[in-house]
């Protein structure tokens, strides 16, 4: 069921209704019930391994809390156990390709077989949510007794298949508050709903456009039309990842229960620790509280910390998906990060003056600078094999070559005159640009705290009209539920 | 905090008035006979209402199983190639039928790829009528028509969503959306203009945008401009029914150069396996509806079970063959239709095909030559004709 279908449409009013008119102590079953309802929608089949699942981290874990001795191999086989399922699923296929090539390179020809293996929706995000509490169960917090409560962790539908990834010390006892009704609930949650809704329909399905046919066709544009499409993509991700997770806590609200935010800006980011600050938050703390801190974090020497710092970001990037291209853009997202690192080590060196460092116009500068580093990522993250990422980044660096003899004919975009968002996306890329800048105006003015009653209104209205319009009959998946 | 200081129900009774404001000035209305994109259905309908055609007394009805023999018998009779996109007659019929009845009559081929019962229903609900009015429909009907699974509802093909603008389909509701998603889609159509009319206002707002874009930035002029070619490289799923004038042509062939490729076969499994009933029989209902309104206006219907290959026929779950015959040769009799039993008719061998449905024009001759032959021996047929035509010459009378 997607969040953009008209099941959905039906699905959670009829949840919200009989959620408020539950008394509270049977809330926790009829959302279990109800996110199965959910889950199962897709594939009745897997929501047996959601439960298998659940049923073996609620038995295991307790003998973590419990055990005085081999504590740490309870760990282990609990984890492992995580992490098998979520291999056998996710990455059996990719295995098998890298065996198949390594035994080629040897001169052996393997037949490897073929495994019918679907991808569950959402496993690496509840898969994460259960090594989470199998650690913290480990680090000495305390185990969750009830079966139901504990079920109802993974499964919650609005976070079911995209996060964002819940910590169970922040959600399960929300679970125990019997929280009254509030007309607030309703007003903030249906806001947040439609701005999402807007988010991935209005803006990331458009921009979606742009993107496939640049990522599919590289040859067919030039060097500038590649920037302003791997922006596009920089947009497009954002807005279908941001949308989803703003249904997700607006769905969440609906019912009483905040779950966390995700993003916060990223694209104002000014270095590129900055911006793990600001982008999938719960993904980014996730890896920094179970992987690089577990590999040492930054307690060991400068390059053990760059080697855990690459190889979380690495890891990271192959949880995306079981790809080359991912596990590069993991690998570049840590090569940067130890470059960044470097490069402040450096300017401390120097003494550059402090003075400097805190203008604006370096500021600025940094924003700018760091947006485009994102935007080399993203071509690792978007292109669908190594090969494209090649084609388009070669094609990105002829750019400064394309500058100095610009011309108007140049622009792919500019001559495609159907679908219209290729000549839009001129105007619209700014706007977007801007937009981000004037939201962080905003932010610091307090203005989104107590936006005026009639802005909220006129906000809610206009987004209802535009949705009624321009939603088309079928939209793409959203991205992250691939993950 | 009641209902009633709530910001969203606020907003939704707001965007309610917004909606009905739009409805009653009919905002971004645009005429079904306005067709953004061009696909068969949009040029078909557009030749069909212009008056260069008048009226034709034989309108054929299909899918492309009735468009491609017809229009490929026509290329080869003319003897040079024809642009789908506005030859929309069966010259060759004309003459045949003329030979075998003396009548010149004039014809409009509507067949158009998958195109369903419903839509040959809304075909001639909204558009054979009054001065446009045939004196004959002939309709040829295969298997698929009315047992193609893969089809979500009659909402979901191309020329119901041009065809269903011309009049009010509210009637055939509980037919055109049988799934309680569908019919909550109608109906939140009906309830908010912007969403039942979104398709009107999205495209009014994109001219309006191109207007504004074209003005503001607008095309640099280049040796090479950007083809609706270049576009289907890039965007292959962007309007995918789209054709271009000049773009889709039936040519010559030669017997030689007709050859049987059964590879459909795959396409049309699916097609026809776990066969669900209710599109059956709802597909059923719209073709007896338009024999219905059709006789209603006087116009006689020929109902064809089109041939198609044993090989096509075997992929048919049991039972259903000799069901969907039933139907049809029962429904023609009840609804005073002619019947022409074609399906499993030895007179067309596997050399007919081009595929495992689809006669290739050497096929398609010899089913006109039948066609023509048998409406001329109609006697409902030529009274039909006689009904509008003064002159009649040679009716030799006698039921099909």
């Amino acid at each position: 069921m997607l969040f953009n279908s008209l099941q959905y449409l039906v699905f959670l009013p009829t949840v919200f209704l009989l959620f408020w008119l539950t008394p509270h102590r049977f809330r926790v079953p009829l959302l279990l019930v109800a996110s199965y309802v959910f889950y199962m929608s897709w594939k009745p089949l897997y929501g047996l391994l959601i439960f298998g699942l659940t049923l073996a981290n609620f038995l295991l874990v307790p003998f973590i809390e419990k055990a005085t001795v081999h504590k740490k191999l309870i760990l282990g086989i609990t984890v492992a156990i995580n992490l098998i399922t979520l291999g056998i699923f996710k990455y059996a296929y990719f295995t098998m390709d890298a065996v198949k090539t390594t035994l080629g390179f040897a001169g052996v020809d393997w037949k490897e077989p073929h495994l019918h293996i679907i991808l569950p929706l959402g496993i690496s995000f509840f898969v994460f949510e259960f090594i989470h509490y199998a650690i913290e169960v480990y680090r000495g917090k305390a185990v969750v007794k009830n079966f139901l409560d504990f079920a109802l962790f993974p499964s919650f539908f609005p976070t079911q298949i995209a996060g964002p990834i819940k910590r169970y010390q922040d959600f399960v006892p929300q679970l125990h508050i019997p929280v009254k009704f509030k007309w607030e609930y309703v007003d903030e949650g249906m806001q947040l709903i439609l701005m999402g809704l807007a988010k991935k329909v209005l803006i990331a399905d458009n921009l979606a456009l742009v993107v496939q046919a640049g990522f599919a066709h590289a040859d067919q544009f030039s060097p500038l039309d590649m920037w302003m499409i791997t922006y596009a993509f920089a947009f497009q991700i954002f807005f279908d990842f941001a949308g989803y997770t703003d249904i997700a806590r607006g769905s969440s609200l609906l019912l009483g229960y905040k779950v966390p935010i995700n993003f916060n800006l990223p694209y104002i980011a000014s270095n590129i620790s900055d911006f793990w600050r600001r982008w999938h938050i719960s993904l980014s703390t996730w890896l920094r509280d179970y992987l690089f801190i577990p590999l040492g974090g930054s307690r060991g020497s400068k390059w053990m910390t760059y080697r855990n710092l690459f190889i979380t970001m690495a890891l990271g990037g192959l949880w995306h998906g079981a790809a080359f291209h991912y596990l590069a853009w993991g690998a570049y997202q840590g090569v940067v990060l130890i470059a960044h690192r470097e490069y402040e080590a450096a300017m401390q060196k120097i003494g550059v003056h402090e003075k400097l460092l805190k203008s604006k116009v370096y500021h600025w500068a940094s924003v700018v600078f760091t947006f485009h580093v994102v935007c080399i990522g993203w071509v690792f993250f978007r292109a669908d094999d190594m090969k494209i990422a090649g084609q388009v980044l070669s094609k990105l660096f002829e750019a400064p070559g394309a500058l100095l003899h610009f011309s108007a004919a140049q622009l792919a975009v500019l001559q495609i005159r159907d679908p219209i968002i290729f000549p839009a996306l001129v105007l619209i890329l700014p706007v977007l640009m801007v937009s981000t800048f004037v939201i962080n105006w905003m932010n610091d003015k307090k203005f989104y705290q107590s936006p005026p009653w009639a802005v909220q209104v006129t906000v809610m209205v206009a987004l209802m009209c535009l949705l009624t319009i321009f939603t088309p009959d079928s939209s793409p998946r959203f991205i992250y539920f691939q993950f | 905090m009641g209902i009633l200081r709530s910001k969203f129900f606020i907003s939704v009774a707001l965007f309610a008035a917004v909606s009905s404001l739009f409805a009653i000035t009919k905002l971004g209305n645009i005429a079904p006979t306005d067709f953004p994109i061009h696909t068969w259905t949009g040029w078909a309908v557009e030749d069909f209402l212009s008056d260069k055609q008048g009226r034709p007394q034989f309108v054929f009805l299909g899918s492309s199983l009735v468009l491609v023999p017809v229009s490929g018998v026509d290329a080869d009779y003319l003897k040079h190639p024809i642009d789908g996109s506005h030859h929309h007659q069966s010259q060759y019929f004309e003459d045949q039928f003329k030979k075998q009845s003396g009548m010149q009559v004039k014809t409009f081929n509507f067949g158009l790829p998958g195109e369903m019962p419903s839509d040959a229903f809304l075909i001639t609900k909204f558009l054979l009528k009054g001065e446009k009015r045939p004196d004959v429909i002939v309709y040829g009907v295969g298997p698929r028509d009315f047992m193609d699974n893969l089809l979500p509802s009659p909402a979901a093909t191309d020329p119901y969503q041009y065809l269903s603008r011309f009049g009010d389909v509210s009637s055939h509701r509980h037919l055109i959306a049988p799934e309680w998603d569908q019919r909550l889609n109608l109906e939140l159509g009906q309830l908010f203009y912007s969403y039942g009319h979104n398709y009107d206002l999205s495209v009014s707002s994109q001219r309006l945008a191109t207007t504004a874009l074209n003005e503001l930035l607008p095309a640099p002029k280049t040796d090479k401009p950007f083809t609706i070619n270049d576009r289907r490289v890039l965007f292959p799923l962007y309007k995918p029914m789209e054709i271009a004038s000049k773009e889709a042509y039936f040519r010559p062939t030669t017997p030689k150069e007709r050859t049987f490729d059964n590879s459909n076969m795959v396409e049309y499994k699916k097609r026809y396996s776990h066969l669900n009933w209710r599109t059956f029989t709802h597909q059923m209902k719209f073709l007896a509806d338009l024999m219905s309104t059709a006789r209603d206006r006087g116009t006689q219907v020929i109902l064809i079970s089109m041939p198609i290959t044993d090989l096509n026929r075997d992929l048919l779950e049991k039972g259903t063959w000799d069901s969907y015959k039933k139907s049809l040769k029962v429904l023609a009799q009840s609804k005073g239709a002619s019947y022409i039993d074609l399906g499993d008719s030895k007179q067309f061998a596997l050399s007919d095909f081009m595929d495992t449905v689809h006669l290739h024009s050497g096929g398609g001759m010899k089913l006109l030559d039948i066609l023509a032959e048998k409406a001329a021996q109609d006697r409902r047929v030529m009274s039909a004709l006689d009904a509008t035509n003064s002159s009649i010459a040679g009716l030799k009378g006698g039921q099909l």
